[in-house]
């Protein structure tokens, strides 16, 4: 970028603002219609039959008993389904288990390998009636042993959760000599960590209507990130692609829950056997038991460091709990490698990563995808590092801070700016003079974490966006893009980025967004990619529409095109000469020049990198960060509660600060949640938190207001030199509370969820074991 | 998931009430404030087919001062308690608890009947009840009895009543002027149920402990008064780390189970730590109460 960032700042008229979204107030004021709220004449409900077993066979189902009940119109079992099985595959991977077509089977059909499993579908007249079909569906199931952790689905006579055995994924990286490495290092710090089972917990549980359009196109309007997976449906209902259209409205939180099929499918074939249009919500307890969560992973990490405290090597061994599917297991588990050094320079570097399968409930993607995940290892290492050697800890992650033209582990270089060190630093700063314990039987500490995350997808999958952008005759905008807005602003920040291409505000500007059969296919919310993809596709579009409208404009003002200028819904030539936008438009109708442009943005592409043999580029960019934490313990029961909390990103630019603001608070939030309370406790296979009494979420009253601080270097790969913020913010903090504690009373806590009791016991206040 | 299908009746008078429930028996239900019941009405872990709406009762509102003690009806709300209206005020201790119980919404609708006839092990009204050595008072459509609160809740989530009983107020012996109270309580989120909440009385005689009585909630299925804690600390004088020491001193006559939310070792843990909490407090309360 030739142009300094306060330079384009001062340039950028619509972009930068703090805009409230065009969303909002018809959310504030219960308009938006959410999936769940949708009617149509005629509509059924219809309701899941779920396994209460984690591993059984199915010996028998009979369904006469439910498909008689008056009111029913359709009852559905894995034989009924055209093609039952749904396939995941997983281009480039390293692995011993070799290239992955990984299973999920829409309807269990002789077996369940996880309870809450599907086995049956049912559509009626009403949500009662449904509900008592599912009670008359009989199935016998022949209960069998199954595995519920990665140690014993790993042992040689382990039963198989699937034929081909339980290791589902394995990534190796190899970088330098770790173990010579590690044997010369002044200090090692050796130490095992366990981060738990979480739910995506959003505010609204999977929902979603079906129909058939008077062309026969099944339409499924769902609560989803993904609209693409309209070929899902039309794959398990053996149709051809273009007779299934996805419609995404407004959804009330994802985070990744809504990334993989949720209810699509199964509406698509019920409304398919029907004719009928059929409704389908899930409740809270189907959402909390049957849904793919976070990959619980165990971390070993031996780390090395000079005396000063610069990083020399990692050996990392990395397990993930894959549960009874594979869903994104491998990719969530090659994101968890690439990462696991942490934003340092570390000149020696072997992980070993696998994915397990086990009889628990599936894991796929969540905010933060194996990223997230990393950052209590290295995190918690780096702080052991800087005590062991009496450092101060912004000190100890400066020496080794990455800084741009550096290398990751797996030797992708960066070509962007770098803002680790000065993220460590701001947070940190902020956090201003101690305050006092607010009890004699209270003490206070401080914890800092540093992290990094991609943004966009990986190389291999060349991945791109698309945006249609076209100018009404008076001069109005219309954004036609196929992004989902999972509540991050993603519909507004294009309005902004449209308005500021062509010189308007942005209330002059309507975005259709996420209809498979009408908006330009932008690929899925998910990987922090939305802003950065649909973005660039926006700005591609409305740039090359700009071009074209300042040509003939200078027509009309009869200036060199040089001189014109789009503002304000005008093209204007210094003060005397101006024309309205929509007497442009006009006249670029009567010369015939185009009026919409369809923009492609394709990311860095690249072939699949082998990680052990000196790798290369793997994702297009990372987005840098650090938060700083005050925590209170109290002595007396373990209990920690987080009083102060920095949390500070660079965003390249912030298009909408506000939705930056709310990004970066809701992800603090969220692994503020991760980091104390959360926790999806399965005993055997059986879910026993499913219901938010039993599940703990923060509340309100639970986290402090967190600040944070922008940082705006002016580089990044989205458009205006943006990066992605969508999943940063939930990774630092879980690392953040657990040195904060160790600050605060000298106990180092290595299991999440960071618990009272478990404070407590490393405290030594609890007698037994 | 919606409820199962019920019936509904609201009738407008107690002993309507009390001949729909003699009627109906095991089939029929009350609500009161629904705090608990509908949850595990839509949780379908209570399939009743007649709910019985008690709201219309007003007879069940009432607060009443007899010799001694305060009797509160069985529908004032969690929130009236909070705010200590009233003759609700003579009983302070009420509003110490009532304020600790859920949130703002669960004390708008929730209460007092509801609560102690729920019988939830981490409850703070029916450690309250225990601690003050109150009673319950029972109606059916035969007549009304009279329970003291240590037999009245008898396991989890169990009580006393018996089917076609209503419980209509609860009583509660006021303590000597001058007694001091503390409710102290440990949650793991804003809102939630206590893990542990320990309720302690003290009463001084010339600085010392004339009397101290302790209910802790979340230790066992019903609430635990600490009979030999108690009488330990009679006539203890109460200079710094007495009561800390006296609880030290002795294991808690409690049998803890664990559940996901803490494990037997750390409720024992917790409910020391509160323990001492509270009557350090109630205590220091006694003492300014003196001077
Ligand atoms: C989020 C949340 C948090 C909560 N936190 C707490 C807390 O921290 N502490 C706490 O103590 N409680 C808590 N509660 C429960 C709350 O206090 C309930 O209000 C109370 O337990 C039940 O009172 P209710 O009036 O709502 O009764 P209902 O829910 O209407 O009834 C509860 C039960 O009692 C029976 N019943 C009600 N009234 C009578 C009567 N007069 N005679 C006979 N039987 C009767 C009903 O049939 C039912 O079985 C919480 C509830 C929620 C939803």
């Amino acid at each position: 970028m030739a142009e300094s960032p306060a330079a384009t700042r001062e340039r950028l008229r619509v972009v930068g603002r703090r805009l409230p979204r065009h969303d909002a107030r018809d959310k504030v004021l219960a308009r938006t219609l959410y999936a769940a709220d949708w009617q149509m004449p005629g509509m059924l409900e219809g309701a899941v039959l779920r396994s209460p077993y984690p591993a059984a066979r199915i010996t028998r189902i009979d369904t006469s008993r439910a498909a008689a009940c008056p009111g029913v119109a359709a009852v559905l079992t894995a034989r009924d389904v055209p093609h039952n099985i749904l396939w995941t595959d997983v281009p480039g991977q390293t692995s011993v288990v070799g290239p992955l077509r990984a299973r999920v089977q829409v309807l269990a059909d002789d077996q369940v390998r996880y309870q809450g499993e599907a086995v049956a579908l049912v559509a009626a007249e009403t949500r009662e009636i449904a509900d008592r079909a599912l009670e008359l569906i009989d199935v016998a199931y022949e209960a069998q042993p199954g595995v519920f952790t990665t140690e014993d689905a790993l042992r040689p006579d382990a039963p198989r959760v699937h034929e081909e055995g339980n290791v589902l994924a394995t990534w190796r990286v190899r970088c330098g000599d770790a173990d010579t490495a590690l044997a010369r290092a002044h200090a090692v710090v050796e130490q095992t960590y366990r981060c738990g089972l979480i739910d995506h917990a959003y505010l609204e549980p999977e929902a979603g209507v079906a129909w058939i359009d008077a062309d026969g196109v099944v339409v499924v309007r769902a609560s989803t990130q993904v609209i693409e997976h309209f070929r899902d449906v039309a794959d398990v209902l053996g149709l051809p692609h273009n007779k299934v259209r996805v419609i995404g409205p407004y959804v009330g939180g994802g985070f990744g829950g809504k990334e993989d099929v949720t209810v699509e499918v199964f509406l698509g074939l019920l409304a398919y056997r029907t004719g009928r249009p059929v409704r389908m919500v899930w409740s809270r307890q189907e959402s909390l038991l049957a849904r793919p969560k976070r990959h619980p992973f165990t971390l070993r990490y031996r780390t090395g460091a000079a005396r000063d405290g610069t990083l020399l090597a990692h050996r990392i061994e990395l397990t993930a709990d894959a549960g009874a599917y594979a869903y994104l297991s491998a990719l969530v588990l090659l994101y968890a490698t690439v990462t696991a050094a942490g934003p340092y320079r570390v000149p020696h570097v072997a992980v070993d990563a696998r994915a397990v399968y086990t009889n628990n409930p599936p894991t796929s993607a969540m905010r933060g995808f194996g990223a997230m995940q990393m950052v209590l290892g290295y995190e918690s290492q780096i702080d052991q590092i800087a005590r062991r050697l009496g450092l101060d800890p912004v000190e100890v992650r400066r020496r080794s801070a990455l800084r741009r033209g550096d290398r990751l582990p797996v030797g992708q270089a960066l070509d962007t700016h770098v803002a680790v060190a000065e993220a460590a630093e701001r947070a940190w700063a902020a956090l201003g003079p101690p305050r006092a314990p607010s009890s004699p039987r209270h003490r206070v500490g401080r914890g800092l974490a540093c992290n990094l995350q991609p943004y966009g997808r990986l190389v291999w999958l060349r991945d791109w966006a698309s945006a249609w952008v076209g100018l009404e005759a008076d001069g109005s905008v219309v954004v036609r893009c196929g992004v989902p807005d999972v509540g991050g602003g993603q519909a507004s920040s294009l309005c902004q980025i449209a308005a500021e291409a062509l010189g308007v505000e942005p209330d002059r500007v309507t975005v259709h967004i996420a209809d498979s059969a009408l908006t330009p296919l932008a690929g899925t919310t998910t990987a922090t990619r939305q802003l950065y993809m649909s973005g660039n596709a926006v700005l591609v579009a409305a740039t090359q529409l700009h071009d074209e409208v300042r040509r003939v404009a200078a027509r009309l003002l009869e200036t060199p095109v040089e001189q014109v200028a789009l503002a304000d819904g005008a093209a204007t030539a210094g003060p005397e000469r101006r024309v309205l936008l929509a007497d442009v438009v006009k006249e670029c109708a009567r010369l015939g020049v185009p009026r919409s442009h369809l923009g492609v943005y394709h990311a860095p592409a690249g072939d699949p990198v082998d990680l052990e043999r000196g790798g290369g580029r793997v994702f297009p960019d990372y987005t840098f960060g650090a938060h700083a934490v005050e925590v209170e313990v109290d002595v007396d029961t373990g209990a920690a509660s987080v009083r102060r909390h920095v949390a500070c990103h660079d965003v390249g630019r912030a298009i909408n600060p506000q939705s930056v603001e709310g990004q970066v608070q809701g992800g603090a939030v969220m692994g503020l949640g991760y980091g104390l309370m959360e926790e999806i406790i399965v005993d055997r296979g059986v879910n026993l938190t499913t219901s938010f009494a039993s599940y703990l979420i923060p509340s309100a009253l639970d986290v402090p207001d967190v600040e944070p601080i922008i940082i705006e270097s002016g580089d990044g790969k989205g458009p205006f030199a943006a990066r992605g913020i969508g999943e940063p913010p939930i990774g630092p903090p879980a690392a953040a509370i657990a040195n904060a504690v160790e600050d605060a009373v000298g106990v180092r806590i290595t299991d999440l969820p960071i618990t009272p009791e478990k404070i407590a016991r490393a405290l030594g206040l609890l007698s037994g074991g | 998931m919606p409820a199962a299908p019920f019936d509904y009746e609201a009738p407008a008078t107690l002993a309507d009430a009390l001949d729909l429930l003699r009627e109906r028996g095991e089939d029929a239900r009350p609500l009161a404030g629904g705090q608990s019941l509908v949850p595990l009405l839509t949780l379908r872990l209570a399939r009743p087919r007649l709910v019985v709406d008690l709201d219309r009762l007003h007879e069940l509102r009432a607060v009443r001062r007899t010799p001694g003690a305060l009797e509160v009806g069985a529908l004032v709300r969690h929130r009236a308690l909070e705010r200590g209206e009233g003759l609700l005020a003579l009983c302070p201790l009420l509003q110490e608890a009532a304020a600790l119980i859920g949130n703002a919404r669960v004390r708008a609708l929730g209460t007092v009947g509801g609560s102690v006839a729920h019988a939830d092990p981490a409850a703070e009204l029916p450690a309250v009840l225990r601690a003050l050595d109150g009673a319950v008072v029972l109606r059916s459509a035969r007549g009304e009895r009279v329970v003291d609160a240590g037999d009245f809740f008898v396991g989890m989530l169990t009580t006393a009543l018996a089917p076609g009983e209503l419980l209509t107020a609860v009583r509660l012996p006021l303590p000597s002027p001058g007694a001091g109270f503390a409710v102290e309580e440990f949650s793991r989120r804003a809102g939630d149920f206590a893990v542990v909440a320990a309720v302690a009385v003290v009463e001084l005689d010339g600085g010392a402990v004339a009397r101290a009585r302790v209910a802790l909630a979340g230790v066992g299925p019903v609430p635990a008064r600490l009979d030999r804690l108690e009488a330990a600390l009679r006539g203890e004088r109460l200079e710094s780390g007495a009561i800390r020491r006296a609880v030290a001193e002795r294991p808690l006559e409690i049998d803890p189970e664990g559940d996901i939310h803490a494990s037997a070792e750390y409720r024992r843990h917790l409910a020391a730590v509160l323990t001492a909490r509270a009557l350090e407090r109630a205590a220091e309360a006694a003492g300014r109460a003196i001077v």
